[in-house]
């Protein structure tokens, strides 16, 4: 099938490309790698008549470090993080999401950036990139603001980017001290198939106590989710009691849709069995 | 939109004009004749239209022609000096890990960018690259083959 006319529109930097989108409105849309905008319009699910190419405007695919973070540019691709010996370093549950992702060509096309904005629930970074705490840098009419990720999802392919802005990159701050994260992934179709769900969980102990909790989940609601109240696990042993109050606490806050990847009775059970297996990978040293 | 666009493919500079909507695969199959390029499932899931850019494997059938321009494009056209098989081509001859061979090219590019990038892949380590490309003949076990034998034909060719 091949796909209906558009026209694409190459800026040279991001003030261009937000006149494009202030001149086109919703008849423009920013194309990162490409692996999904292209693919749904070959498909004939969207058509916009303007595309905004935002491989044209440079310095939007470098990994770079700062004195508190790592920033990851938009167009990154999935597989420069994936082998980024930094990323692998300093962040091994983010390297071990993005080298999970479809096949090598995919991840050699498919932009960071374009995967936060697309906002899909099932993809893998979101929840590693909820756990350690990533803020968002987007640039707009209005110029460039921050958000935090896990202000950014708003629904099904909902972001909090406004009309015409721009994702330019994602800002990760180096882990504390202490610190184990993890990321697992669970398929019920091919390895190569969105995940049925992701589980992703940081962890800061010291003397045997859990002194900061993060768990975030792909897959089992409309967005991402990030776990909120975890604050009474704070200076805990995570034994078993606790452990089960915090399964509570996810439980409460999914939503899973029944699908083919899973019922939603059958993603709730997986969905509690998966963070029981990272926290235990934490509790035990494993990350 | 049409525009005129310079695309280097197997060293070549190829100008032509294309719609900003024609797909890589389109471009180098039907306007170029290069006919190892093929499409099979369309989304970029299977391999079949696998072509390296700057030495990297992409899915040709979702990628924009006019965003290849600046790259260096090979297809299994490229490889080799026209004359003889490629190191890996013989490779795959030789293990006969091929039945109908419609996803052969996709394989053996894919192949050229992992020994380049990793000449000594352990075996998990060529199924986690290859796990993308796709052969519904299912010659799994030869093309693993194949791949072992293409790492002792590279050290060969180095030395």
């Amino acid at each position: 099938m091949t796909i209906r006319s558009f026209e694409l529109l190459q800026p040279r930097s991001l003030e261009e490309a937000v006149t494009f989108f202030q001149k086109h409105g919703d008849d423009a849309r920013a194309l990162g790698g490409g692996t999904t905008l292209v693919i749904l319009m070959k498909q004939r699910a969207l058509h916009y008549p303007f595309l905004v190419d935002l491989q044209t405007i440079p310095g939007l695919k470098e990994i770079k470090t700062e004195s508190d973070g790592v920033r990851i540019g938009a167009l990154v691709t999935h597989r420069m993080v994936e082998t980024s010996s930094l990323i692998r370093a300093s962040f091994p549950a983010l390297a071990q999401a993005f080298s999970q992702i479809g096949n090598v060509r995919v991840r050699e096309t498919a932009s960071v950036g374009g995967n936060l904005a697309h906002a899909d629930y099932r993809l893998d970074p979101p929840p590693p990139l909820l756990v350690l705490g990533a803020v968002v840098t987007a640039f707009g009419p209005k110029g460039s603001r921050t958000v935090a990720l896990k202000d950014f999802f708003r629904g099904m392919y909902e972001t909090a980017l406004e009309p015409g802005e721009i994702l330019v990159d994602v800002k990760i701050p180096f882990m504390p001290a202490n610190s184990r994260s993890v990321y697992l992934r669970y398929s019920t179709l091919s390895a190569n198939d969105w995940p049925c769900l992701g589980v992703a969980a940081l962890m800061t102990q010291s003397s045997g106590r859990c002194r900061a909790l993060e768990i975030a989940l792909g897959g089992v609601a409309a967005t991402p989710v990030r776990i909120d109240g975890l604050e009474f696990a704070m200076d805990q042993v995570l034994d078993e009691p606790v452990i089960e109050k915090l399964l509570d606490r996810v439980d409460e806050q999914i939503s899973p849709s029944s699908d083919l990847r899973g019922s939603d009775w059958y993603k709730r059970r997986m969905a509690k069995l998966f963070v029981k297996k990272a926290l235990d990978q934490l509790n035990s040293g494993v990350g | 939109m049409k525009r005129e666009i310079t695309l280097k493919v197997n060293r070549l500079d190829q100008t032509l004009t294309v719609d900003d909507a024609d797909t890589l695969l389109e471009v180098l199959r039907d306007r170029l004749k290069l006919w190892s390029v093929r499409e099979s499932c369309g989304v970029g899931a299977c391999g079949s239209c696998t072509v390296l850019m700057d030495g990297r494997p992409v899915s040709s059938c979702f990628l924009l022609a006019v965003r290849a321009v600046g790259y260096e494009l090979t297809t299994l056209e490229g490889i080799g000096d026209g004359q003889r098989l490629h190191f890996i081509q013989e490779a795959f001859v030789e293990q006969r890990a091929l039945q109908c061979a419609y996803c052969t090219p996709g394989f053996v590019l894919s192949v050229k960018a992992l020994l380049e990038e990793n000449p000594d892949a352990s075996d998990e380590a060529i199924r986690e690259y290859l796990a993308g490309n796709l052969c519904r003949c299912a010659g799994y076990a030869d093309i693993l083959n194949a791949v072992r034998a293409a790492q002792e034909k590279s050290k060969a060719v180095m030395i």
